[in-house]
């Protein structure tokens, strides 16, 4: 049973590398190739001329780090959230798991 | 897809909360019971992974982009209340710390991209599994992918057009003009979201066969009672 645990968690480990990088992959084109977005929505607010503006400031406004004009920035800060994300979920799941555990 | 502030009507904005919190506490709810170990990992990673995919924009049509949601994915893998979770914490972060989609829009863009796109194609798979019994499944899976694109533009475009007069168009427009772009990017969705269950279906088949709507497959029900029978011996 423990030889299977722990086959398991490294078969998760390898998949769960293999993931972030692909990810890391996706953040890295999705700011160098494929950066420019003009949304439906962004094309219907502009006819309408809705401001489309948001109620809160956003600490990182279209992905990008206020005072740093530098794309690496913005992969920088894809990676580091892409990986907050991903800890946070973590975090979540196993919460819940525990608790559905307790209960 | 991500609606900003200013966009939506008082009582959209509401209704759409109100329906968000229905479907959040069921999913809570349902994941607490069901989340399985090794999904554990899954989750985190596809929830990353979707969140960094949205990050491209696609070139379509009139010089418009757009970005696949991933929906289908965590739908189909993790099931719905597990994915309905998921994609609920990239647009919570989305908005909170990127600005993309507005606060008061946020129920509104959690019910299309997080419960429309995910619950659709969950559903779509375990209906298709009953008439069909494996046959087919990848064009299934491609279908459902597609159709959960379709509904979430559908949804989006029927709360901007009952938002008149906040959102100045009417119905009609919103609704064609919303589906007609993104049924482009259900293209690109259904061909990753095959790939993507292609690829574990190969290298995974431990955490496909976990999934709550691919684990009634005929396929799975082999692959568990062999697990378990090795587990057991």
């Amino acid at each position: 049973m423990i030889a299977k645990g722990n086959f398991v968690r490294n078969l998760n480990r390898k998949t769960v590398a293999v993931g972030l990088a692909v990810a890391s992959a996706f953040v890295v084109i999705g700011n160098l190739v494929f950066s420019y977005a003009l949304e439906t929505l962004d094309v219907q607010a502009e006819r309408l001329g809705i401001s489309g503006e948001n109620i809160l400031e956003a600490p990182f406004p279209e992905y990008t780090i206020p005072g740093f004009d530098n794309v690496w920035c913005s992969v920088l800060l894809g990676i580091s959230s892409m990986l907050l994300i991903f800890a946070i979920t973590l975090v979540v799941a196993n919460l819940l798991k525990k608790k559905g555990q307790d209960s | 897809m991500h609606i900003p502030d200013g966009f939506l009507s008082l009582p959209i904005a509401i209704a759409t909360f109100a329906a968000t919190i229905v479907f959040w506490a069921i999913s809570f709810r349902k994941v607490k019971n069901s989340l399985d170990e090794r999904q554990v990992p899954i989750m985190g990673l596809l929830t990353a992974l979707f969140f960094a995919a949205q990050m491209i924009n696609y070139p379509i049509l009139g010089g418009t982009t757009a970005h696949l949601l991933g929906g289908a994915s965590l739908g189909i893998i993790l099931g719905p209340y597990a994915g309905c979770i998921s994609m609920s914490i990239i647009l919570v972060l989305q908005c909170l710390l990127f600005g993309d989609g507005g606060i008061t829009a946020l129920g509104a863009n959690v019910l299309n991209m997080g419960v429309i796109s995910v619950f659709v194609p969950a559903l779509l798979i375990l209906a298709f599994n009953k008439v069909t019994k494996d046959r087919g499944l990848f064009a299934w899976i491609f279908i459902s992918a597609f159709a959960a694109d379709v509904f979430s533009a559908i949804f989006a475009g029927v709360e901007l057009g009952f938002s008149v007069p906040t959102f100045q168009y009417g119905l009609n427009i919103a609704v064609s003009a919303m589906v007609i772009n993104h049924s482009v990017i259900g293209v690109i969705e259904g061909i990753v979201t095959v790939v993507l269950i292609a690829t574990l279906l190969k290298l995974r088949p431990d955490v496909l066969s976990k999934s709550p709507s691919l684990k009634n497959l005929q396929f799975f029900q082999v692959f568990n009672r062999v697990e378990r029978w090795s587990a057991s011996s």
